[in-house]
């Protein structure tokens, strides 16, 4: 029976303490329990119905008398939420008894029906309250997996938060700031700061593709790899090197990750970086204007295995704040569908150029919420500032 | 997310209206792996219609081509906007997939 039992099958209980219901129901809906469509189990009063319903699960709706002994019909419908919330029931009532019809459907009575039973309209009324009830079921489903969804996406979005440095360590040559605002759906952005010998400070900025559960997964891998790479390599060529390698071993997936990874030494003031198929970070002058960081042919890590990733340096006056951001910012969309753009991020600091790195920072977010508005945003907006001091 | 298709030579040309991002990418996937035959010797993705590549979207463009490589056939993509091709162009995905301007030099590069 439990092997082939046909999901269309539907357990009705039926409520009444009148003898001639039980075999009448049976022989006229004979047809529907034959084909399967239907089975029925009986009480005879509220109190037995409340019994059933707690011991069988399976039971999907409730066709009840009104008048009873021990428990009637409306004091049942209060009492059904408690055992069965998903039940739903429909009510036999006496012809023309209105006042006990709106008492049963103020209770939450599905539908009702009056005697003398008419059962050409009991199959009808039956099949549009199992019909009620498969839709209630699906929506509760669906509504369970959203539930998981969220959840799983939770997780995904600390693991992202959880990763980033908080705190920066003052210098008196150089100021970092970095940050980074989520998107709705978590994306897959990240940047980190490494201590290296000799006072030399790494910087990564990087955009992981897609979003959720494996996004972050692929960042935190991407992020263990660069921290270990960046002890070990001569400068940040060879460090994206050998993190490509490894990313692209079993990446059956075709996940890739853009990034910047840098080097700054504060006793010269020279910035050494490599492209890793990343939006070029922007150097913003004293004086407020801008340029961006030439790169070098660069390629997003776990595409292509073997690739040779070059470096180059700039040498960064006093004074000079160095933007390491991702195309969040860039292609922040606003109400009429326009990306914030390059061109934009330059004017804010051509206007007012930047105190110190945290300044930087908090203004490239303010840019990107301000053009944005009330524009749900697809990509996180991140960003890491240097800055060389005075 | 609808595909269009059709053929050239021995090869594929494929097509699609829009954004391709998270909330399309596997619509996008599915759509693409299904159109490719295993008598395909090239293929061309016209982007013509396309507004806007995501991250997401740039996958499938490479898990499609991996599909491709398989069958020993060439990939290549043509009629990108300014801002796809700055996005080919920055992610270095140009260096692994061709691209055009034309349908037509698309095509003769994937020798369909």
């Amino acid at each position: 029976m439990t092997m082939t039992e046909s999901p269309q099958k539907h357990k009705i209980l039926v409520v009444d303490d009148e003898p001639d219901l039980e075999p009448l129901m049976l022989q006229r809906m004979r047809r529907y329990i034959r084909t399967g469509t239907y089975e029925f189990v009986f009480a005879h009063d509220g109190v037995e119905a409340l019994e059933a319903l707690d011991a069988d699960e399976s039971i999907d709706m409730v066709l009840s008398d009104i008048n009873m002994p021990k428990m009637d019909g409306l004091t049942l419908l209060e009492r059904i939420p408690d055992v069965a919330p998903d039940i739903r029931a429909v009510i036999i009532s006496a012809y023309g008894d209105m006042k006990n019809i709106r008492i049963a459907m103020n209770r939450g009575a599905f539908d009702f029906v009056t005697k003398p039973v008419d059962f050409d309209d009991l199959k009808f009324t039956i099949d549009r309250t199992l019909q009620h009830i498969r839709e209630w079921k699906e929506a509760l489903s669906a509504r369970d997996k959203l539930v998981v969804l969220q959840n799983e996406l939770n997780v995904a979005s600390m693991m992202q938060q959880s990763i980033l440095p908080n705190k920066f360590a003052r210098n008196d040559n150089y100021k970092l700031f970095g940050t980074m605002q989520p998107a709705r759906n978590v994306g897959g952005d990240f940047f980190d700061v490494i201590g290296l010998s000799d006072n030399r400070v790494g910087l990564a900025i990087a955009d992981v593709s897609g979003k959720g559960v494996p996004a972050a997964l692929f960042m935190m891998s991407s992020r263990t790899l660069l921290k270990g790479a960046a002890m070990r390599a001569d400068g940040p060529g060879e460090a994206l090197t050998e993190v490509n390698d490894v990313l692209n071993e079993d990446n059956d997936a075709c996940m890739f990750v853009t990034m910047i990874y840098a080097v700054y030494d504060p006793t010269t003031g020279v910035l050494t970086y490599a492209d890793g198929g990343h939006d070029p970070p922007l150097v913003i002058h004293a004086d407020g204007t801008s340029t961006q960081l030439p790169v070098t042919d660069g390629l997003a890590l776990g595409v292509l295995p073997g690739f040779d990733f070059l470096q180059q340096s700039y040498e960064l006056a006093p004074g000079e704040t160095v933007v390491l951001y991702t195309d969040g910012v860039t292609e922040a969309i606003n109400a009429e569908e326009e990306q914030l753009g390059l061109a934009r991020l330059r004017e804010a600091f051509e206007a007012d150029p930047p105190g110190d790195a945290e300044d930087a920072g908090h203004r490239v977010i303010d840019l990107v919420n301000d053009f944005a508005g009330d524009v749900p945003q697809f990509d996180d907006t991140t960003c890491l500032v240097l800055r060389r001091e005075n | 997310m609808n595909i269009s298709t059709d053929r050239q030579g021995g090869a594929l040309i494929a097509m699609a209206e829009g954004r391709v991002d998270g909330a399309n990418a596997l619509e996008f996937h599915e759509a693409l792996e299904a159109a490719i035959s295993p008598d395909d010797t090239g293929m061309v993705l016209d982007f013509e219609g396309i507004s806007y590549i995501s991250s997401a979207g740039l996958r499938v463009v490479l898990l499609v081509a991996k599909t491709l490589q398989k069958q020993n056939a060439k990939m290549a993509v043509c009629s990108l906007s300014d801002s796809i091709r700055e996005i080919f162009e920055i992610s270095g995905f140009d260096k692994i997939i061709p691209v055009h301007g034309s349908r037509a030099d698309a095509l003769a590069g994937v020798g369909g």
